[in-house]
């Protein structure tokens, strides 16, 4: 049998009460790609910080190309030529990236002449093919040239395995495929790599064997691809109980065919919101909104694509009054807003479920019934007497109608998991006077099981007449849950599509390349 | 509720802890501990007529630490509570002056309201400035503390000066005694009935009204309030301007109450003491009553300490110092003792 380029024996990484992986033995053969794969919260992510050693386990141990190393030790790992690329991209923003790379590089010398310093750079990214300017400043570039540099960060010494963190979550089609390719580049120069992925379609396009984990255990792997089936790996990855249940299910895990919603005639209805050539302002978050023309309708669908950081938010601040507009108008339902405060237009049946959950969405420290009310507050006097109990029986009748679990009304909203802090979230901004729903990110960071009862009520909300405008930056769901797709571009709409939709045609908007 | 028992008892121990402190502190500089506890328990609360007093210290301290208690709960920190103190009482007097030999139903309520505007306004510029230009506002009261201070230096040693004063300390006339709100002795029924009224309405503010939950809301998280359509602004101007308010009603009462006229520098430490009483209740109303009485009671036995245990009355403001740095620290070791205690429960 052949050495393995990793080994790790009976891993267990416990967080409190929580065992975020429980007895996880799984080795790894060299120069191949491996993808691991499972929901948020299997444990994919800690596994990768126990390998890169950024996390140390509470039991087991970790082997590369024979040699155990020190566990819970960065540089231990280093030294053994392991990498990690990070979800969250870790190069700091003011940094050039000459700089950023040299950060990583123990070299000789203590003095820097910076045309030098570019210069030793500028032939280590052409040899990765990152076509990169070394003086660029890192917070000017965009995401998928960010990654670029950070895998080039990743090979500053000789890595022999690379592990990638979810890479493709923040990439266009084009940039996945293009990631995908230089995967395979190093795969030929001999590294082995651990990708972290999320969709099962992304496994059988890149990955040699395919591991599964499961609530912090290992479920299956590594198995090689050619053995598997897009429904065999939906199954391990959710488990026997609920796959099959829901075409959701399928649809949030990426599963081969994405299943289109038939448009449904709604050019008769009303429109709740209606933007005509609206500018803005620039917003701290991303470009402003350029001459961006939308028009949702009553009980419509319409979900915004695009790579981040390409005016999605401008959109919805402008959208809530949040952002200061310089031309153009817009309505909503029926009524010229832009001079409206958001209490107002939340008075005519703006809801917002915003892209920051635990931040612009809740108060983690107030109770849970603080954070439910508060639109209701909002909408109505501010001197208004309240009583809190009738308040906090209200609170308890909507978040039992809403299947949140928790136990009083009076505990904090940080004390909630993920997709229950959601579902409170939902229990505020959708009820039936809601007009037009804006849902941003609904679905990051959730278990299947709460994605899919996501899209169920936003579905629900639709389906009662509200229209809902929905931001994604996962295609999948966009194309799961759209009537209709727009796709941004620089702080502008860039492109339309209704259903049924081209992979290929929206992921070419998405960057442009028309 | 549990957790609120919690809370205080962890409050007590911090305050126990800081006195003891300041017990073995006071025994190594050469004085005797057992005799001062003693005293300052005494002096405090235990001697003939120590409640009376520590109302008469207290009910002002109370006025203003639920005004800063309301602004902290926003978010909006006002630390010139001190400043907006001495306003409220140089308009108080000025009005008082201007309207002299006018009957004192008409006087004395026009006075109140003018004290509580005077606050109100010292409060607004810092409030504006955050709002309009972004300014910290912990900055801008505090300065507003000084210059308040020096403009009562100028009133009462100018334009209000009593001439028959020959004293170091330049003072106001004093205020004629149909528009007296208690004699020196600081407690009278309009006294008392004013700090009922404050309570009621500033509790009923706190925790039945939208503006409470959405003050408390703002105050934790101002970004998801915001998202919901509320104006922080707004919600931020409306409680300094409260919250002044109520410090210039508590320099009102003090000058047309106890004092009976203004002097430079009086009550130098009200308004920070007020701050610490806010904390130590954490920011609650019914709490900022009771730790006010006890504050009220500490400082009354500050007159009371030289005389007992041959201390200085700045033991006091040492003592004083020692609870809010207890307070405010919040020692890591405590927090977690106690969160091994609700753990083994």
């Amino acid at each position: 049998m052949a050495a393995h380029a990793l080994a790790c024996r009976a891993i267990g990484v416990t967080y409190g009460s929580l065992k975020a992986l429980d007895d996880v033995s799984v080795a790894f053969a060299p120069g191949q790609i491996h993808a691991v794969v499972g929901q948020n919260g299997a444990g994919k992510t800690t596994f990768a910080r126990v390998v890169a050693g950024l996390v140390a386990p509470s039991s087991g141990s970790v082997e590369v190309s024979g040699n155990s190393v020190l566990p819970g030790n960065v540089a231990a790992s280093r030294a053994q030529g392991v990498e990690l690329v990070h979800q969250s991209f870790a190069l700091p923003p003011s940094f050039t990236v000459a700089e950023a790379l040299e950060f990583g590089f123990t070299g000789k010398g203590a003095l820097y002449s910076r045309p030098q310093l570019l210069r030793r750079w500028q032939s280590h990214l052409a040899a990765l093919d990152v076509s990169v300017a070394p003086s660029a400043r890192i917070r000017d570039l965009p995401v998928e040239a960010q990654q670029g540099v950070e895998i080039a960060r990743a090979l500053v010494t000789d890595a022999k395995i690379l592990i990638l963190d979810e890479p493709t979550a923040v990439l266009s089609p084009t940039g996945i495929e293009a990631l995908f390719q230089r995967v395979r580049r190093l795969k030929a120069q001999g590294v082995t790599i651990l990708l972290i992925l999320h969709k099962i379609r992304e496994v059988l396009a890149v990955a040699d064997t395919v591991t599964v984990l499961r609530g912090g255990k290992l479920v299956a792997g590594p198995l090689p691809v050619a053995d598997v089936t897009a429904p065999l790996l939906a199954t391990l990855i959710v488990g026997e109980a609920v796959a099959g249940a829901s075409g959701d299910v399928a649809a949030a895990l990426g599963a081969g065919e994405i299943s289109h919603t038939a448009h449904r005639g709604l050019d008769s209805r009303p429109k709740v919101a209606d933007l005509n050539a609206l500018s803005t302002r620039p917003d701290p978050e991303g470009p402003a909104l350029a001459e961006a023309s939308l028009a949702i309708r009553a009980g419509e669908i319409v979900g915004v694509a695009g790579v981040e950081g390409n005016g999605q938010r401008t959109l919805v601040r402008a959208l809530a009054g949040l952002v200061e507009t310089t031309a153009g108008t817009q309505h909503l339902a029926g009524v010229g807003s832009e001079k409206l405060t958001l209490a107002e237009r939340r008075r005519l049946g703006l809801r917002i479920i915003p892209f920051e959950r635990n931040v612009e969405g809740l108060s983690l420290t107030s109770s849970l019934w603080e954070n439910w009310v508060a639109r209701q507050l909002v909408e109505g006097k501010l001197l208004s007497f309240i009583a809190p109990r009738r308040i906090r029986e209200a609170c308890d009748r909507a978040l039992r109608a809403w299947s949140v679990r928790y136990e009083t009304s009076t505990q904090r909203a940080g004390s909630l998991s993920g997709g229950n802090a959601q579902k409170v979230i939902l229990a505020r901004e959708v009820d039936d006077d809601a007009k037009l729903i804006i849902a941003a990110q609904p679905t990051r960071g959730l278990d299947i099981g709460a994605t899919a009862f996501v899209w169920q009520s936003l579905r629900a909300a639709a389906a009662r007449g509200s229209g809902v405008l929905v931001i994604s930056s996962d295609l999948d769901e966009l194309f799961d849950i759209s009537d209709r797709i727009v796709v941004m571009l620089s702080g502008r709409i860039v492109a339309e599509f209704t259903a049924p939709f081209d992979l290929g045609a929206v992921g070419a908007a998405m960057t442009g390349a028309r | 509720m549990q957790d609120q028992v919690a809370l205080i008892l962890r409050t007590l121990v911090f305050i126990i802890i800081a006195i003891l402190l300041c017990a073995v502190i006071f025994q190594i500089a050469g004085f005797s501990a057992p005799l001062m506890l003693q005293s300052v328990v005494d002096g405090a609360f235990l001697r003939q007529g120590a409640l009376p007093q520590a109302l008469r210290w207290g009910i002002p301290l109370f006025i203003t630490a639920a005004g800063v208690a309301l602004s902290f709960r926003v978010g909006f920190f006002n630390i010139g509570a001190q400043g907006q103190f001495y306003m409220g009482a140089i308009f108080a007097a000025v009005a008082a002056e201007l309207m002299r030999g006018a009957p004192a139903p008409i006087v004395v309520p026009l006075c109140l309201l003018s004290g509580m505007l005077g606050g109100a306004l010292w409060a607004l510029w810092p409030g504006l400035l955050r709002v309009r230009s972004g300014t910290d506002e912990v900055i801008t009261t505090m300065m507003g503390n000084f210059i308040a201070g020096l403009i009562l230096v100028w009133i009462t040693s100018g334009p209000l000066k009593d001439p028959s004063g020959s004293g170091q300390q330049a003072s106001s006339r004093p205020l004629e005694a149909a528009y007296r709100l208690s004699t020196s002795t600081g407690i009278s029924p309009i006294i008392i009935g004013i700090a009922v009224l404050v309570g009621v309405v500033m509790w009923l503010l706190v925790n039945r009204t939208a503006f409470g939950v959405l003050a408390g809301l703002s105050g934790r998280n101002g970004t998801m309030v915001a998202w919901q359509g509320a104006r922080i602004d707004r919600l931020g101007l409306w409680s300094f301007a409260i919250s002044g308010a109520l410090a210039g009603l508590a320099g009102t009462i003090e000058f047309m109450g106890p004092n009976g006229r203004i002097a430079s520098g009086f009550l130098p430490t009200h308004g920070f003491t007020a701050i610490l009483i806010a904390l130590v209740a954490n920011l609650s109303v019914i709490g900022t009553a009771f730790v006010a009485l006890f504050f009220g009671g500490l400082a009354s036995a500050a007159l009371y300490l030289p005389v007992m245990a041959g201390l200085p009355a700045a033991a006091i403001d040492i003592i004083n110092a020692a609870i809010a740095l207890f307070i405010t620290a919040k020692s890591a070791t405590l927090e977690r003792l106690f969160k091994l205690r609700r753990a083994a429960r």
